[in-house]
């Protein structure tokens, strides 16, 4: 289905803006740099392509203009004519040609210009011939001046058409201008056209919605129109005369047979039988309104054009009705009309064949009864009850004033409705709403079990088994035997106190065994602490005993009787020096001006520079551990290595110097 | 209020995720209490509304099968999930787990409290287990030319929605074997997987959000909620049918 929607047509600029917005696109958009000293073929291609730029964006925004302008022989007669109606067709045709002739002359200027480019010589002349192409450019566009601007009008125009779908359902109102054509669509739709009680309020197509029967009807109203011959109809009637011609829809012929609108019920009979060929094939529904005027005084001659006016009219009845003070009768019009334009659409979708594929849908399919049993519905009492209830409560609000919050069928239904009666349970989503985020679902809320089993917790693995597999329907009979031997063992005394005696030895062996258990953690600890892999002693090899020692010494000693007092600080253990017999040194050692000979006094490397022993080991225990670190066992580079992050730094080697133009360093 | 549109975490597809029947509803968990609160108003202190899974999963709808009689779930589901059903379900609705082949029960099985529709390929086992625990006959049958009854139709004790390209005579064969009126339609506005679309029983209907009022009064008259009769959709309704669905 075509979609009329001609809000999305793009603003349509006027001449000079049109113009500015090309020229400045070129000067933004193509290089602006050329000098005189360049190959003539690089100028020569530096102007093409000004020329060729501004062509191509030319062309293309016209193209634009005209694809986005519907074409009135593609679209529906409707809209088609209504077009021609308002902005006339031959004016709309002239302004889209003449947009389209501008697009082509454009299109040969700079062809031609591009051609004599190639001839020319110097950089002087190639930018007069560029200034040429683009000035007859302009010229050509300034000369569509009035085509763009009247196009921009029936752009803004067309973009304010009410949306009218021609073919859904449809229902026209028409009739004499002030009959109350007006006040009937505001009183069944929301179109809210304005009311006045002069002629002619109302001057263009309206369209309003409304349902009936799980159906969308659109309801037009039209501006009034006048009994006149149709060359002599303003714009503003045409509009209703088109709508007529071209919608296939119900017709509400609205009458005031008052004739507070000012116009006798002749003039409304001439009105009818004048534009009557235009509602040919359709049906018509002829309305006599403001019945709360004249309802009580009509005279025998209107009662006898009402009658012939009938003959017309469906069911060849006119319908009364009254804006002002009878809704039933509003109400029963747009019923009349509705039903009467469904019926007619129905008719002629069987005719043309177009509900074959949807018959099957329209049947029920009664069953054949294929034995005696019964297979009644199975609706619980209290569903019943519910329903009638619900029934109840609707038959009240009725009654009352009226504030039933009962939704119609099929409306949607918001679970988290507030509830008026406050002894009503609450839902879980009120629940939910109440609790925000501290809301957790209970599962075990609504189980059918004991109140005080639902919340039992029931392990669902024992032992590495799924408890469900041991589901036993009698464990609670089992049980209960079970407790009643227990119960009858006990009596008997089955559960006597001798296992109690050599408790106390089984708890000793128990600590002393626990006692080893964590000193030997403890070594291990330790030794894993220590970091070391000596090889442990078996017990097998006993250390070796001490056999000479200074106490040993004494207490042997005064065991065989010999005064050890004072001797406290007495160095048992001194020899005698070898200094009698020990011989002089054959040769003195060579000593240079720091005292000792360099060759045997130069300090190890990894002692160089060390304090003392202690710095050392310290030092090199630091060296162990460095050396120790991962990276260095993988042989990874470290911080002293030598190292490049980028070879050839982004900065350096891109941008505009061109190889050879200048050097960096 | 007969039928209620209603939405799952904002899918239409509620019969996905529910399984509405004449003795309990099985609710699956979503993101908010929303569409359960949707089938609690309708539906407490009528029958039990429970909050379920089947495997992990919230398609509930999709994967079991279940009358007034029984609800046969997959092999998928787990011990606690079989706990809940049977702590939450009244004593009288068997719950049995089975081993079949085609997993999604909802898609192959197709019941009212009395007959059921399956696929044509289910097990012969799981046929006997379905005659026994929902205490159906059943037939094997497809709804206009799908294997997936279960997904393409919707049934109830009163009348039955199917597939909209089931011919005439294929709904007066189904009609006769269902014992029930039936009606070929669509949900969710022009939706034909009607089981996902909707769910009923005899005395209410759920259907997805974005069903419309005519679809909505088809189910109605054919599922007789709300005093409504089938022969409406021959009579009163046949003008504005036509009129919506060409």
């Amino acid at each position: 289905m075509v979609q009329y929607n001609f809000k999305r047509i793009a603003v349509v600029p006027m001449a000079k803006d049109f113009i500015d917005v090309i020229l400045s696109k070129t000067q933004r958009k193509t290089p602006t740099v050329v000098h005189k000293q360049y190959k003539i073929g690089r100028i020569r291609a530096f102007y093409m392509r000004k020329v060729k730029f501004t062509q191509s964006n030319f062309n293309e925004k016209l193209t634009s203009i005209l694809s986005d302008f519907p074409k009135l022989e593609e679209i529906h007669p409707f809209y088609s004519d209504l077009m021609n109606v308002l902005y006339d067709r031959d004016h709309y045709k002239l302004a889209l040609g003449q947009i389209n002739t501008a697009r082509h002359l454009i299109d040969n200027v700079a062809k031609d210009y591009v051609r004599l480019l190639k001839y020319g010589d110097s950089l002087y002349r190639c930018k007069q011939l560029k200034r040429a192409a683009l000035g007859r450019m302009a010229t050509i566009m300034k000369k569509q001046a009035q085509s763009l601007s009247y196009l921009e009008e029936v752009r803004q125009h067309l973009g304010r058409l009410p949306s009218i779908d021609p073919n859904t359902r449809t229902i026209l109102i028409t009739g004499f201008p002030n009959v109350g054509k007006s006040s009937f669509i505001n009183k069944i739709t929301r179109a809210d056209v304005e009311v006045q009680p002069y002629a002619f309020t109302t001057k263009s197509l309206y369209v309003g919605h409304t349902d009936h029967k799980y159906l969308r009807w659109q309801f037009i109203d039209t501006p009034g129109i006048l009994d006149h011959p149709l060359e002599e109809r303003n714009t503003i009637e045409m509009q209703a005369i088109t709508a007529l011609a071209h919608l296939r829809a119900a017709v509400l012929y609205m009458m005031d047979p008052s004739e507070q609108c000012g116009y006798t019920l002749e003039a409304q009979q001439a009105l009818f039988e004048n534009i009557k060929p235009l509602f040919a094939n359709k049906p018509l529904i002829v309305v006599a309104n403001k019945a709360d005027i004249w309802r009580d005084d009509l005279t025998p001659e209107k009662r006898a054009i009402l009658e012939v006016m009938a003959r017309d009219s469906v069911d060849e009845t006119i319908l009364e009705m009254s804006n002002k003070d009878d809704d039933d009768s509003v109400n029963r019009v747009k019923v009349t009309a509705c039903d009467k334009l469904l019926q007619h659409r129905v008719e002629q979708k069987f005719q043309t064949k177009k509900t074959d594929s949807i018959l099957n849908r329209i049947h029920v399919a009664e069953p054949a009864k294929r034995d005696t049993l019964e297979r009644p519905p199975c609706i619980p009492v209290a569903a019943l009850a519910k329903r009638q209830q619900k029934k109840q409560k609707a038959l009240e609000g009725d009654d009352g004033e009226n504030d039933e919050d009962e939704n119609e069928d099929g409306m949607m239904v918001d679970g988290g409705r507030p509830t008026r009666n406050s002894t009503k349970k609450k839902s879980e989503r009120e629940i939910e709403l109440e609790m925000g985020d501290d809301y957790i679902l209970d599962l075990n809320k609504k189980y059918l079990v004991k109140e005080d089993e639902k919340y039992d917790v029931i392990p669902e693995f024992i032992n590495g088994h799924n408890l469900a597999d041991y589901i036993d329907p009698d464990i609670m009979k089992k049980l209960e035997e079970l407790e009643k031997e227990e119960e009858m063992r006990e009596r008997a005394g089955y559960y006597g106190s001798d296992a109690e005696s050599d408790d106390e030895n089984v708890k000793e062996i128990h600590e002393l065994a626990e006692k080893i258990r964590i000193k030997k953690k403890l070594m291990k600890n330790e030794q894993k602490l220590q970091g070391t892999k000596k090889s442990v002693l078996p017990r097998t090899t006993e250390p070796k005993k001490r056999e000479r020692s200074v106490s040993r010494l004494k207490r042997e000693f005064e065991d065989l009787g010999v005064d050890m007092e004072g001797t406290d600080d007495a160095h048992f253990a001194r020899t005698r020096g070898r200094s009698g017999s020990r011989k002089p040194a054959l040769k003195k050692a060579r000593m240079d001006s720091e005292g000792r000979v360099r060759s045997s006094s130069r300090t190890p490397r990894d002692e160089s520079g060390v304090r003392d022993p202690s710095m050392k080991k310290k030092l090199g225990k630091l060296q162990k551990k460095v050396q120790n670190q991962k990276f260095n066992q993988f042989g990874k580079s470290g911080e002293g290595d030598r190292h490049i992050a980028t070879k050839m730094p982004k900065h350096l080697f891109s941008g505009k110097r061109g190889t050879g133009k200048t050097d960096r360093r | 209020m007969a039928v209620v549109r209603t939405h799952f975490d904002n899918n239409a597809e509620v019969g996905v995720f529910s399984k509405l029947t004449n003795a309990y509803c099985l609710v699956g968990i979503g993101g908010s209490e929303n569409f359960y609160s949707t089938f609690e108003a309708e539906l407490d202190e009528v029958i039990p509304v429970v909050h379920a899974s089947v495997g992990g999963c919230r398609i509930l709808g999709r994967l079991t099968a279940g009358n007034r009689h029984g609800l046969i779930v997959p092999n998928s589901t787990t011990d606690q999930e079989l706990q809940q059903l049977r702590n939450s379900l009244p004593d009288s609705v068997k719950v049995k787990r089975i081993e079949e082949r085609l997993s999604a029960l909802g898609n192959v099985v197709a019941c009212n409290d009395y007959v059921a529709l399956v696929h044509p390929d289910l097990d012969r086992e799981t046929e006997e287990i379905l005659a026994d625990t929902l205490q159906v006959e059943v037939f094997r049958q497809t709804v206009a030319g799908n294997v997936l009854v279960g997904s393409y139709c919707t049934l109830s004790n009163q009348g039955g929605l199917v597939h909209p390209r089931t011919s005439t005579t294929d709904q007066d064969e189904l009609a006769s074997l269902l014992q029930i009126p039936l009606v070929a339609g669509t949900v969710n506005r022009g939706s034909d997987v009607i089981g996902a679309g909707m769910v009923v029983n005899d005395w209410t209907a759920f259907c997805g959000q974005e069903t419309t009022s005519t679809e909505i009064s088809v189910i109605e008259s054919v599922f007789k909620l709300n005093e409504g009769q089938p022969s409406a959709i021959t009579q009163q309704m046949r003008a504005s049918l036509i009129e919506s669905m060409t």
